[in-house]
């Protein structure tokens, strides 16, 4: 019979809080975060492209379904929308919900990629930041008393988003950190021949 | 053996999640308190840090504005030349004009914020998210006095309320958010109506409600274009801010009714310092036979 080898991991690895403390994943999604909302709250509310900014909380919120999964993405995502909606006028909880639910759906769809290319991170961003802003102004219109459909939301949701497709290229290995969804590869290497030699004895 | 499904737990998270959030709305909505206290404190703890990014990151920030803003900037510099030069030309006619509203100021028995407390305040940011554009923040919050409903005005006239105050900074609605319901009176014609911002151009405001057109079909009955517009005496805010100046006058409702454009007075979308008029807010206006808004609260 031969020994358990260690298998190359096919499924994409959902590793959040693995070979950490549920303390200090805690606090790197929150430092992480809050160096987003403080960009967003500051530099983006000058610096804009045709009157629109990034949507940095939303990008944690889509980054956090991309390498947390649908079950910690959500979670991650309500509270980022949460923090978010305590600096906006619309009601606490829109965008919560709106983040929550596109994070979910967002972490099903992508539940079984085998790699999160930087490429595919990018496009995922673009889309879900979308999603979410698109989600955001509907449920904003419906539910919460304030007329977010209009003229301007084409252009909001296609310009956020690609501003957010961008800066996924430097917030992504953030939250990579953050949730430590990915397994280090040269470790992994280097561990290879000690465990070959173990299964041998 | 029972066989859970693929994703059961996550949908079960999702729908606690919801469930909270929709909880949270609900919350908000009815206006509960420890939830917007809770809001504004947390704001608070983080006030110090974003005023310190802000200082640090501001200059970058103003780089890309004068980099990306620099054609604006000229096209503007091109207009105010142009308005310097209408305004020289028209300085007696100014005069004329301010003249006859001072003296129809002073025939109304009406003052601009006299006798009410007045706090200087600067404007720390403008929107922050891409579906704010008619909030800014501004550097004085409740330990100063400052209180959800307080009038914000500038030198030009009406820039809006307090929304939110916390200890040291506040939200303000500018007059521009067609959501922000103001009583206003029409100067020329004596006629109260309520108006609110014009969505996508934050430099008019509409009076929609409460203008009959009138019955006579006497045009000579309607606001003169150009003519002030201040708020009503039973509005939430001040008496006799000025709001603006008529650009239309149009009827609506098969001829029943007037809506009214207006110019506003303030610059809603380049503003450095304001005033907090520190008059306690009415938390309602007054409705009934003796208000002039008897249907609807402004």
């Amino acid at each position: 019979m031969t020994a358990p080898q260690s298998v190359p991991n096919v499924m994409r690895p959902r590793r959040l809080l693995a070979g950490d403390s549920m303390i200090l994943t805690t606090l790197r999604l929150m430092l992480v975060y809050l160096v987003a909302l403080l960009f967003q709250l500051t530099f983006f509310a000058e610096v804009r492209v045709a009157g629109v900014a990034p949507e940095l909380p939303a990008l944690v919120a889509v980054l956090a379904a991309v390498f947390a999964g649908a079950r910690n993405g959500s979670l991650i995502a309500f509270l980022a929308g949460l923090m978010w909606d305590v600096y906006l006028s619309t009601p606490l909880g829109l965008s919560a919900i709106a983040f929550a639910l596109v994070a979910h759906a967002l972490g099903v769809v992508t539940e079984d990629l085998v790699h999160s290319t930087r490429l595919r991170v990018v496009v995922l961003a673009f889309l879900g930041t979308a999603a979410m802003v698109t989600a955001y102004a509907l449920l904003g219109t419906v539910v919460g008393g304030r007329v977010l459909i209009d003229d301007r939301l084409l252009t909001v949701v296609l310009v956020a988003s690609a501003l957010n497709a961008l800066l996924s290229v430097v917030v992504a290995p953030a939250m990579r950190w953050a949730v430590r969804s990915e397994p280090m590869p040269r470790k992994a290497r280097r561990r290879e021949p000690a465990e070959r030699a173990r299964n041998r004895r | 053996m029972a066989v859970v499904p693929r994703g059961g737990r996550s949908r079960y998270g999702l729908l606690l999640l919801i469930l909270t959030a929709v909880t949270l709305l609900t919350l908000d909505f009815r206006g509960f308190g420890p939830l917007e206290t809770a809001q504004s404190q947390v704001r608070d703890v983080l006030e110090p840090v974003v005023s310190a990014v802000d200082t640090v990151l501001g200059p970058v920030a103003e780089v890309w504005t004068v980099m990306f803003s620099y054609n604006d900037l000229r096209d503007e510099n091109a207009r105010l030349q142009d308005e310097v030069d209408r305004l020289r030309s028209a300085d007696i006619r100014s005069a004329a004009q301010a003249d006859a509203f001072d003296r129809l100021l002073s025939a109304t028995g009406v003052t601009y914020v006299e006798g009410i407390e007045r706090l200087t305040a600067t404007v720390l940011r403008g929107s922050v998210g891409n579906f704010d554009d008619d909030l800014v923040a501004i550097d004085v919050g409740h330990r100063d006095g400052v209180a959800p409903g307080m009038a914000v005005v500038t030198a030009a006239g009406l820039v809006g309320r307090v929304e939110t105050a916390d200890a040291v900074s506040s939200t303000v609605t500018t007059v521009s958010d067609p959501s922000l319901v103001i009583g206003v009176r029409l100067l020329d014609s004596g006629d109260v109506g309520l108006g609110h911002g014009m969505a996508g151009d934050p430099t008019r405001f509409v009076v929609d409600g409460g203008l009959r057109w009138p019955e006579t079909g006497d045009l000579s009955e309607l606001p003169a274009v150009g003519s002030p517009v201040v708020t009503a005496a039973g509005s939430r805010y001040p008496a006799d801010i000025p709001v603006g100046r008529v650009v239309s006058v149009e009827a609506a409702e098969a001829d029943l009714a007037q809506v009214v454009t207006v110019e506003l007075a303030a610059d809603t979308e380049d503003l450095g310092y304001v005033t907090v008029l520190l008059q306690p807010p009415a938390e309602e206006a007054p409705v009934g036979p003796d208000s002039p808004f008897a249907e609807e609260s402004p």
